[in-house]
C-alpha cells in the first residue's frame, strides 16, 4: 500500500459509488485476524483473535473466527469473514450428513480431504479464506493440516495463517520448528504447556504490531479428553 | 403364491390388497434359480465361494465372473440374474472411490451395502425429478464381504433394498441345504482356513456337478491383503485338504 | 452521407468483447441512499437512529423518509445505502412473516433468525455479483437477552455493543466505544439518548448527506418503539473558527 492509499479513507456510502462505478465490484474484502494451530505428541493447540475489521475500522472486539466442527475437529479461519462462515456452515453440514451416513463421527484426516475437496470445488470463485484444521489423527496424535483458499493441503506441525502470520510463522518456526539453530532437535514436540505459552506470547506479540489482530484470543486444546475452549484478554486499542 | 396371481402383479409398483409387491417377491424368486453362493465371516476376514454351472466342455470356464472386487477392501459375490448385478457393482465401485476421493479413507463397508440397495427400488416410473434406472426390480441377491475398522464383515442384499448382517449365509438354487450346513458347521472362532474348507464342502453337497477347480471361484478378503481371488493352483490346494 | 444513430438517454453499448465473454456481472450504483445507522447497547435493551433522508446524489431528494422497520414482534431492522434494495428487503421480510403467520402455529420469528435471513440473503446476492447496496443493522431483545448484529453487501456479518454504519463508523462508533462500550448494561434510557443524540449531532456536522430530522428507535422487552422525527439542536456559531479542511 502507498502513502497515498494509506491516507485515502474508504468512504463506505456516498464515496463507493466512485470506487465501485467504473471497474468491476469486488466481492471480497480482508476483514484481518490471525489464527495458528501447533501439534503435539496428544494434543494440538488452536489459537485465532477474535477482532474483525475493515480497513482501519475495527467492526467488532469479539466475532469468532475458529470453531468446532465435530467432537475433536476445529476450523481456524482467516481472510474474508463471510466466506469463512460459510465455509464452516458447509463443513458443519457434511459432517453432520456424514456422521447421519455412516453412524460414525468424521475422523480429523476425512474432514482435511473433505475441506480440501470443498475449497477447490469453489477454484473459479473461491472462498477466500486461509484455513488451518487441527485435530487428533486415529493414532491419537496431533495433526494440524494447512489450506490455500482453493484447496491446497499439507499436514504441518504448526503454522499461522492471517493479517500477521508474517509476523507470528518467524516466531513460531524459531520457538516450535527450532530452525536453523545448532544442536537443537529440530523434530521433538512442545508439551502442551510450552505450545500453549507460545501460542500466547506470539499473540501478545501480534497484537502489539499488527493493528488487525488484537481484543480477544480464542484458545482450543483437543486431546485425549475433548475440546477445552478459553477466552484470553489481549491489547484492547 | 402363484395362485394368488392377480391384477396387482402387472404393475411393478402396485400393492395388492394383503400389502405385498409382487414383482419384488418374484424377484426374489429368481434367485432361488441362480447358482449358490456362500459367505462366512471369520475373525481374520470373510471367505466366498461361489458355484459356476459349466454347462458345456466348450464354454471357457474362466469367463464366468460371479465374485467380483468392489474396492480393495470389499468384495461381492452373486446369484441370480448375474447380468443385473452390473448395474449395481458400478455403482458400488463409483460409491467407494468418491468416498476414498472425498474423506482420503476407505468407505465402511455397510456404507457401500446401504449405497448398492439404494438402488434397489429405482424401478418403475421415475417419481418427479428422478431418474428411474430401471424398468423391473433387480433379479440379483448379493453376499457383501468387506473388513473395515469395526472387523471382517459380510452382508447379503435382496431385490427389496433390504440387507442384513451375517456370520454365515448362503444364497442362490442351494441356498437352503446350504445355510442348514452352515448353521451346524459355523462357529465364531472358526480360522480362515476351515471357512475355506467348510466353504468347499457346503458348496460340494449342493452341486450337482463334481466340484473342481474349474466350477467353482473362491475368493477371501482380509484385514491384511484385502480382497484376494484364489488362482487355480490355490483353489486346488484347499480341495485337496478337503 | 452516413446515417444517424440514435442512442437512448444514458445507455451505452458494452464493448463485444465484454457482451461475449467472461462472467455475467449485474452492478448497479446506487442511487437514492440514506446515510449512517446508528446504535447500541443499553440497560433495556438497544437504541436506534437513522435520519429521515434519502439523497440523490449529492441532492436531498427525498426528506421524510424512513430507514428503520420493526420486523416481527420484536425486532428491529436499520439500513444504510440504496433506498429502492432496501424497499425489495421490506418485500421480502414481509413475504417471509406473512407466509411465518399463514402457518398460524403462534411462533414469533425471532430476532436471530431475522438477521441470518437477511445475512442469507446478502451474502447470497453478493456470490451472484448482484449485491443489495445496504447496510442493515439488526436489533432485538429475546429472552431476556438483548443482540445487536451487522451485515453489509459483502455479506459480512458481526455482532457488537456498538454498531454504526457508513460515515457514523468514523465519526459515531469512536463516541460509542468511549461512552458505551463496558457500560451496556449500566446506561440509562436518558443517558443512551443524549449519547444518541450527541452522535446524530457530530454527524449532522460533518456528514454532508445527513440530514437534521431523524428518528429514534428503541427494542426493549416491551417490543419496539420508533419515534416522530424529530431535529437536534445544533449550535453553528463556532462554524466561524473552522479553519482548513477546505472550508
Amino acid at each position: 500500500m502507498n502513502f497515498a492509499e494509506m491516507h485515502q479513507p474508504e468512504f463506505a456510502q456516498a464515496p463507493a459509488t466512485e470506487r465501485h462505478s467504473h471497474g468491476r465490484w469486488e466481492p471480497y474484502v480482508d476483514n484481518g485476524g490471525t489464527s495458528l494451530a501447533i501439534a503435539g505428541s496428544d494434543y494440538v493447540v488452536v489459537a485465532s483473535d477474535a477482532r474483525q475489521s475493515n480497513g482501519y475500522i475495527i467492526n467488532s472486539r469479539y466475532s469468532p473466527k475458529a470453531f468446532q466442527l465435530t467432537n475433536n475437529v476445529i476450523l481456524a479461519t482467516s481472510g474474508y469473514a463471510a466466506d469463512a462462515k460459510r465455509l464452516v456452515e458447509v463443513l458443519e453440514q457434511n459432517s453432520q450428513m456424514y456422521f447421519h451416513k455412516h453412524e460414525k463421527p468424521m475422523s480429523t484426516t476425512a474432514t482435511a480431504q473433505m475441506l480440501s475437496n470443498t475449497l477447490y470445488g469453489r477454484r473459479f470463485f473461491p472462498y477466500y479464506v486461509f484455513p488451518i484444521l487441527a485435530g487428533l489423527d486415529t493414532e491419537g496424535r496431533g495433526a494440524v493440516f494447512a489450506y490455500d483458499p482453493v484447496g491446497n493441503m499439507e499436514r504441518v506441525v504448526y503454522r499461522a495463517f492471517g493479517s500477521a502470520a508474517a509476523l507470528v510463522q518467524p516466531f513460531l518456526d524459531s520457538a516450535v520448528g527450532f530452525k536453523n539453530q545448532r544442536n537443537a532437535d529440530a523434530t521433538r514436540l512442545l508439551d502442551r504447556e510450552q505450545a500453549l505459552k507460545i501460542a500466547i506470547d506470539a499473540f501478545t506479540g501480534a497484537a502489539e504490531r499488527d493493528i488487525h489482530t488484537g481484543d480477544w484470543l480464542d484458545i482450543y486444546i483437543v486431546d485425549g479428553n475433548g475440546v477445552q475452549h478459553q477466552k484470553r484478554e489481549l491489547k484492547h486499542d | 403364491m402363484f395362485l394368488t396371481r392377480s391384477e396387482y402383479d402387472r404393475g411393478v409398483n402396485t400393492f395388492s390388497p394383503e400389502g405385498r409387491l409382487f414383482q419384488v417377491e418374484y424377484a426374489i424368486e429368481a434367485i432361488k434359480l441362480g447358482t449358490t453362493a456362500i459367505g462366512i465371516r471369520t475373525n481374520e476376514g470373510v471367505i466366498l465361494a461361489v458355484e459356476k454351472r459349466v454347462s458345456s466342455s466348450l464354454l471357457v470356464a474362466d469367463s464366468i465372473e460371479k465374485i467380483l472386487e468392489i474396492d480393495s477392501h470389499v468384495a461381492c459375490a452373486m446369484s441370480g440374474h448375474t447380468a443385473d448385478s452390473r448395474t449395481m457393482i458400478e455403482h458400488a465401485r463409483v460409491e467407494a472411490q468418491s468416498h476414498t476421493f472425498t474423506y482420503d479413507e476407505p468407505i465402511p463397508v455397510e456404507s457401500v451395502t446401504q449405497a448398492v440397495c439404494d438402488l434397489a427400488l429405482r424401478f418403475g416410473e421415475a417419481a418427479d425429478g428422478q431418474e428411474s434406472t430401471m424398468s423391473r426390480p433387480f433379479g440379483v441377491a448379493l453376499l457383501i464381504a468387506g473388513v473395515d475398522e469395526k472387523g471382517p464383515q459380510l452382508y447379503h442384499t435382496d431385490p427389496s433394498g433390504t440387507f442384513w448382517r451375517y456370520e454365515a449365509k448362503a444364497i442362490g438354487a442351494g441356498s437352503e441345504g446350504a445355510q442348514t450346513e452352515l448353521q451346524e458347521k459355523y462357529h465364531k472362532d472358526i480360522s480362515m482356513l476351515d471357512a475355506e474348507l467348510l466353504a468347499l464342502k457346503v458348496l460340494k453337497q449342493v452341486m450337482e456337478e463334481k466340484l473342481s477347480n474349474t466350477n467353482v471361484q473362491l475368493a477371501k478378503v482380509t484385514q491384511e491383503n484385502g480382497y484376494q481371488i484364489y488362482t487355480k493352483e490355490e483353489l486346488q490346494e484347499v480341495i485337496s485338504r478337503m | 452521407m452516413d446515417s444517424i444513430t440514435l442512442k437512448v438517454p444514458h445507455t451505452t453499448e458494452r464493448p463485444a468483447e465484454i457482451t461475449n465473454y467472461g462472467p455475467t456481472t449485474h452492478i448497479s450504483q446506487p442511487s437514492v441512499t440514506g446515510t449512517s445507522v446508528v446504535a447500541f447497547k443499553y440497560k433495556d435493551g438497544i437504541i436506534m437512529a437513522t435520519d429521515c433522508l434519502a439523497s440523490y446524489g449529492s441532492m436531498a431528494r427525498f426528506r421524510n423518509e424512513t430507514r428503520m422497520i420493526s420486523v416481527g414482534n420484536n425486532t428491529l431492522v436499520g439500513m444504510s445505502g440504496d433506498t429502492g434494495d432496501f424497499q425489495h428487503m421490506k418485500h421480502t421480510l414481509e413475504n417471509l412473516l406473512t407466509h411465518e403467520y399463514d402457518m398460524d402455529d403462534g411462533q414469533n420469528m425471532g430476532t436471530r433468525s431475522i438477521y441470518k435471513y437477511i445475512s442469507n440473503i446478502m451474502y447470497g446476492r453478493r456470490s451472484k455479483i448482484d449485491p443489495l447496496w445496504n447496510s442493515y443493522v439488526v436489533a432485538g431483545v429475546e429472552n431476556g437477552e438483548s443482540f445487536l448484529g451487522f451485515v453489509d453487501y459483502y455479506g459480512t456479518t458481526y455482532q457488537s455493543p456498538t454498531i454504526a454504519t457508513g460515515f457514523g463508523a468514523y465519526l459515531a462508533q469512536p463516541i460509542l466505544r468511549k461512552y458505551v462500550e463496558g457500560h451496556e448494561d449500566e446506561l440509562t434510557e436518558e443517558e443512551a439518548v443524549r449519547i444518541l443524540d450527541d452522535c446524530m449531532r457530530v454527524l449532522y456536522y460533518r456528514d454532508g448527506r445527513s440530514f437534521n430530522k431523524l428518528r429514534r428507535a428503541k427494542v426493549t422487552a416491551e417490543g419496539v418503539e420508533i419515534s416522530e422525527p424529530y431535529p437536534l439542536d445544533t449550535n453553528w456559531t463556532i462554524a466561524n473558527y473552522v479553519v482548513g479542511y477546505g472550508s
